[in-house]
């Protein structure tokens, strides 16, 4: 069998394209899910009462449902029903947010739960209240012990976004399927994505990790 | 018991009363963990309270700062009931000093930051002279050196040590040691119990759980022996260590092997 990977010298813009989006896609909504999902976490641990069932509501459909249907829900169904219109970009990006922020949520909530009870209460013993508690002392152990499993976040997040290519955002996944399409060669296109995306979640994984080592201490009462 | 049984050979009892307990009830559920607990501490006093696991005494000691509330009797701070509200609550723990068996250090912070942080936080000093108050404090419990480093780079005895320089910034009325000795390699033990020595000396008031019979018996002015959420003897250190007048007191210290 041959392989001739002209095809992809030869499209490097039309696939560079892809993969800029596939990062902007990555970034945006890692990080709105990241602020969604602490606000998600901080009113399910210190929220009013009613609102709790709501969130674990939330959280639990999230986890139960798949994120493809959710991006197909927020592109197909969502306008209808809201009346808007909405590009397939910011449809995936709507749907993606919301997936993730359960799992940001849950990642909060464990972190912040992990500080032992010993910690608010030599804080309390000093004199300071429930908010400078949880600002000063409880949060900054728990982002460090949450670190890990925000690397992992990260990684499917990055993951995540080929699945934009069914909405039609055209992110790498996508602008690779259609180069396969029109070239007749699936395998060097996609094996190029493959090694692509290996090369833009390697460095983020392994450098969580290296980061993680270094404050590991600074989380751990 | 009448006061004058209670108060005999009591040296400072002629002073103010910091803490008075009287008839203080605290339950978990059905359990009773403190059944009626009459106790007073008085400027400048060494109060030690000792005997077997889960008697009460840490409770005790949660429910003076209003960590816990207690459900029956009163505890007077400074000759004013605990306040129910929280921010008056808040108000009286700054004048209490509290270490715990398991340090419970800040680790995101320095040593140094660990102790501002109550100057800084709660007493609203401005950085620098939270600091400066912190250094002292540090100098104090003979850790100057180690402002700079983490929880993690100090061993034990000085966690220990720098906890209660995080307490003292606060420049407490009284201080409040739960089993501050018991999680530490004997080894390091000393350097502990000879700052709160140093700290009795100077004259602080202090409340202290202990296991440590020797230190209760050299440094304690008054010894409270706690079973089963009651006081079972309470005196000077010479009646409960040389003349116990009670058979629950006897029982403990022997189980502890304490001859004398
Ligand atoms: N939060 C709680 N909920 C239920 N029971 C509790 C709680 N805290 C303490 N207790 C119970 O109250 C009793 C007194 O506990 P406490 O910690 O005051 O004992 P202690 O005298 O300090 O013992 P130790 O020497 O082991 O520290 C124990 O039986 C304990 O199980
Ligand atoms: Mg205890």
């Amino acid at each position: 069998m041959d392989f001739d990977f002209s095809v992809i010298t030869d499209h490097l813009s039309f696939l560079g394209s892809g993969i800029a989006i596939t990062l902007l896609l990555s970034v945006l909504s890692g990080t709105t899910s990241l602020i969604a999902g602490f606000f998600v976490a901080l009113f399910r641990l210190y929220g009013p009462r009613w609102l709790k069932p709501l969130v674990v509501l939330y959280i639990d459909s999230m986890r139960a449902i798949p994120v493809l249907v959710v991006l197909v829900w927020t592109f197909f169904a969502l306008p209808i029903i809201a009346g808007v219109t909405m590009s397939p970009f910011m449809a995936a990006l709507i749907g993606l947010t919301v997936h993730l922020a359960a799992y940001a949520a849950e990642i909060v909530r464990a972190g912040v739960e992990s500080v032992r009870p010993g910690q608010s209460r030599a804080a309390l013993a000093l004199g300071m209240s429930r908010a400078q508690i949880v600002r000063r002392i409880v949060m900054p152990q728990a982002l460090v012990r949450m670190l890990p499993a925000f690397g992992s976040l990260l990684s499917i997040t990055i993951k995540d976004t080929a699945i934009a290519s069914v909405i039609a955002v055209l992110e790498l996944m996508r602008q690779s399927e259609t180069l396969a399409g029109q070239s007749f060669q699936p395998i060097e296109v996609f094996s190029f994505a493959m090694l692509v995306y290996f090369l833009m979640l390697f460095p983020v994984t392994r450098g969580v990790d290296m980061f993680y080592r270094r404050v590991a201490h600074l989380g751990r009462s | 018991m009448n006061k004058s049984a209670t108060q005999s050979g009591r040296t400072k009892a002629g002073g103010i009363t910091i803490i008075r307990y009287r008839g203080v009830v605290k339950r978990y559920g059905d359990f009773q963990a403190l059944s009626g607990i009459d106790l007073d501490v008085h400027a400048g006093e060494v109060v030690c309270l000792i005997g077997p696991s889960g008697s009460g005494k840490s409770t005790l000691l949660r429910c003076t700062n209003g960590l816990e509330s207690i459900e029956g009797g009163d505890i007077e701070f400074e000759g004013t009931a605990l306040p129910r509200d929280e921010r008056e609550l808040r108000a009286v723990r700054t004048r209490m000093g509290m270490v715990f068996q398991s340090f419970e250090l800040f680790p995101h912070l320095t040593a140094l930051a660990n102790v501002a942080e109550g100057p800084r936080t709660v007493l609203r000093k401005h950085a620098a002279e939270a600091n400066r108050r912190a250094s002292a404090m540090l100098a104090k419990v003979g850790l100057a050196d180690k402002a700079p480093n983490y929880p993690s780079a100090l061993s034990g005895g000085q966690q220990q040590r720098v906890a209660i320089a995080r307490a003292l910034a606060m420049e407490p009325d009284v201080m409040l040691f739960d089993e501050p000795t018991s999680a530490l390699d004997p080894e390091t033990i000393g350097e502990v119990l000879n700052v709160m020595k140093q700290l009795a000396d100077e004259g602080m008031t202090m409340v202290v759980v202990t296991h440590e019979m020797t230190f209760a018996r050299r440094v304690g002015d008054w010894i409270a022996v706690f079973d089963a959420g009651r006081i079972v003897e309470q005196g000077p250190p010479e009646q409960i260590f040389d003349a116990p007048t009670t058979e629950r007191t006897r029982d403990f210290l022997s189980h502890l092997g304490w001859t004398g």
